[in-house]
């Protein structure tokens, strides 16, 4: 039973492989009691993006239904865990001269330099995701809040990402096909990356890599600020194709064989070393060399952390990262990918375990996303990245019924 | 500067087509608990208005019932008293008011006349008493001599004794007289007839299954009542008749008019005693001696009733 205080909120994410619901009990904003789950495999997405209506809308309302009965009630709003190809960011900075005579900044001087900052024109189609603040410089020195501090002249910097609004209007509209209302959008990364660092490791400088069947999410934490986050269309299915075309098998048995035999840095050095293909000793099935599986698997995973490199350059620096690399989504279960994380970035790297108060079922990392939409939403709900909302009045609460 | 749009922009709702099953199920249950709510508000509006008026209203219609002069009582029955009758009962001051009526003690009054077997008393704002009664149906009369002479009164199916008001003289014509019981006084009354529940049935029987009979039924005695269950009716111009309420009364009185029939139509001979409290037998008397009876023709065994009334002999003498 929800209490009249909590709204209840489902956390949803659309992915490539599979659509996971969690039904959470929110309670005066602050508060998170997870009440119901529900999982279906995804159809009709694509690299994180809806490419057939009817098919992503049957099974992701297939997991909203789910959850909504394990809930025992019905969800009232949805947070959106969004991400796709399309996605992209820019950083863009302003800055403006304290006006006040005694150089004190006033209220109105941070308003108006974060609205500069924010007055950046998108191209035709794209819409604003995120606008994520990144610490204030007042003379050149970080500071949290500058207001009543004194200074002459005071820089902001944001973190926008945007994506093309067709692609994200298309995965609201699969919600509301069900009759729910998005209200909260939050880019997987950035949902990810909250769940799975620590305020501490986010100051240290960390990267959060989310690498799911299609796509990879990733974000990069300096001073405990976002310095870069996105998607690319890259994920564990290039290792799964790669294998079928190099192997000359099927995409079922090449996927098969990487979440038996694949490792993501190599192993075996015995050429003699062979593995079923199906493993049934029935007609048609056939040794494979396990060496080949591995070097492909492997050179996939190698290929697939350097482009994410790549998109980072100019703002990964391996000394300002000193938390490391950490490692989430479906394809980082793939032995052997902290090893080879280590290696390109030239960091430590580990798997990323949810945190403590997370149940043991919901442990796995295909829940991190949808855990971490909640604990990005709660934690930056009055925060600068998601806009202040009203409270709720006897009115909205009427509206709620409508809903 | 333009800032491009956000996608807070987009518009969520999908067009109906777009909605799945179990979407259109969502927004139906949706709709269905706002009409709900509708439902409920409205009739906690109107309910709160009802309230409101009740209260603002109260104070004049007590006011009003405090100084207005009491209108004529109003009289619902399901019998034959009159207003003018009840007005006589309830013996209201010329100066009351509707607030100063005693309901309780208005009800002992009209209570107190045997005739009246519910009574119940409602004030109807500013000016108006309303009496509503349930009045008892005589069943029989008896005469008794006491303070005011001989009088005739009548007797309820409950046993209840008491003076009829308004009554037809046809009505009061057709009631048999009770014979054989001593009336005890009780206040200004008497005590109820015990027993009168069989005679009732018994008389109900007759006058609803065998009219032709209970015209001629004059007095029913209860002398044997309590000690035999035997009930006495003596008939003009015609038998004593004995039955019995451990029997079935409706078999008693069709073989009455069994016995009176062959008696008649067969014997030629007149009975002047038939005890059908004698089992599956009956005990006929004639009024001749029984040599002259013996040359007729022995009855039928079985008989049949009215059309309407057909049953097996076989169950009539059981």
């Amino acid at each position: 039973m929800i209490s009249s205080s909590s709204r209840l909120i489902g956390a949803v994410e659309i992915g490539t492989s599979k659509t996971v619901v969690l039904a959470g009990e929110v309670t005066r904003g602050r508060s998170l009691n997870i009440v119901g789950v529900g999982v279906a495999p995804s159809r009709g997405v694509m690299k994180g993006e809806v490419v057939d209506y009817k098919a992503a809308c049957e099974a992701a309302h297939h997991a909203l239904e789910m959850a909504e009965h394990r809930a025992g009630a019905r969800l009232e709003e949805v947070w959106l865990a969004q991400t796709g190809g399309h996605l992209d960011g820019f950083y863009n900075e302003a800055a403006v001269n304290v006006k006040s005579a005694d150089n004190t900044v006033t209220a109105m001087d941070i308003a108006t330099v974060c609205e500069l900052a924010k007055e950046k024109e998108l191209p035709p189609g794209r819409s604003r995701i995120h606008e994520i603040r990144r610490p204030f410089r007042l003379d050149g020195r970080a500071v949290p809040d500058p207001e009543h501090l004194t200074g002459g002249r005071l820089e902001v910097g944001y973190w926008i990402v945007h994506g093309q609004e067709n692609k994200v209007s298309d995965n609201i509209h699969v919600i509301g096909g069900y009759h729910l209302e998005v209200r909260e959008l939050v880019l997987a990364s950035l949902a990810s990356g909250s769940l799975l660092t620590t305020a501490e490791e986010r100051t240290h400088g960390a990267l959060v890599l989310d690498i799911g069947k299609g796509i990879t999410d990733y974000v990069l934490y300096r001073d405990g600020s976002v310095v870069a986050a996105g998607t690319l269309p890259v994920g564990g299915d290039h290792v799964t194709n790669d294998l079928a075309i190099g192997l000359r098998i099927t995409t079922a048995q090449a996927e098969a064989l990487k979440l038996r035999h694949g490792r993501a840095t190599p192993q075996t050095r015995d050429k003699s070393d062979k593995v079923w293909l199906n493993g049934e000793m029935t007609f048609g099935d056939r040794q494979i060399p396990r060496v080949a599986i591995e070097a492909i698997a492997s050179a996939r995973i190698a290929e697939l952390l350097e482009v994410v490199k790549r998109k980072l350059a100019p703002k990964f620096a391996a000394e300002h990262c000193g938390a490391g690399v950490v490692l989430t989504g479906g394809t980082s279960k793939l032995p052997g990918i902290e090893e080879a994380a280590a290696r390109v970035f030239g960091l430590p790297s580990r798997r990323g375990e949810a945190p403590g108060w997370v149940k043991e079922e919901l442990q796995d990392p295909s829940y991190s996303t949808v855990l971490g939409v909640f604990q990005f939403g709660l934690r930056n709900s009055h925060d600068q990245v998601l806009p202040v909302r009203r409270k709720g009045g006897l009115l909205s609460s009427l509206g709620r019924i409508f809903a | 500067m333009p800032r491009g749009r956000s996608w807070r922009s987009i518009r969520q709702e999908v067009a109906a087509p777009a909605l799945s099953r179990k979407g259109r199920k969502r927004r139906h249950l949706g709709w269905l608990k706002a009409a709900g709510v509708i439902v409920f508000v409205a009739a906690g509006a109107w309910g709160g208005h009802e309230l409101a008026r009740s209260w603002a209203d109260r104070p004049a219609l007590a006011s009003a019932a405090n100084k207005s002069r009491l209108a004529a009582p109003v009289l619902i029955t399901d019998g034959v008293i009159t207003t003018d009758w009840l007005g006589r009962q309830l013996a209201l001051p010329p100066s009351a008011t509707l607030m100063s009526l005693d309901l309780v003690e208005l009800r002992e009054r009209v209570l107190a006349h045997g005739q009246v077997k519910v009574a119940v008393l409602a004030r109807d704002f500013p000016d108006t008493l309303v009496v509503t009664l349930q009045e008892r149906t005589p069943v029989a009369r008896v005469r008794v001599q006491d303070g005011g002479g001989l009088r005739q009164l009548l007797v309820a199916r409950d046993g209840t004794v008491y003076e009829g008001v308004n009554y037809s003289r046809e009505l009061l014509g057709s009631l048999p007289w009770l014979d054989g019981l001593a009336l005890r006084r009780q206040g200004d009354g008497y005590a109820p007839v015990a027993g009168m529940e069989a005679v009732a049935a018994l008389l109900a029987t007759g006058q609803t299954e065998a009219t032709w009979l209970y015209r001629d039924w004059q007095v029913v005695s209860l002398a044997r009542l309590a000690a035999h269950d035997e009930i006495v009716v003596r008939m003009a111009g015609g038998p004593e008749v004995v039955f019995t309420r451990r029997q079935d009364f409706y078999k008693q009185v069709a073989r009455l008019d069994f016995i009176l029939e062959e008696a008649r139509q067969r014997v030629g001979a007149a009975p002047v005693r038939v005890n059908l409290a004698l089992g599956q037998h009956a005990a006929v008397a004639f009024d001749r001696p029984a040599r002259e009876l013996a040359a007729a023709e022995a009855p039928s065994t079985s008989f049949r009733l009215q059309p309407s009334e057909k049953r097996a002999s076989r169950d009539l003498f059981q």
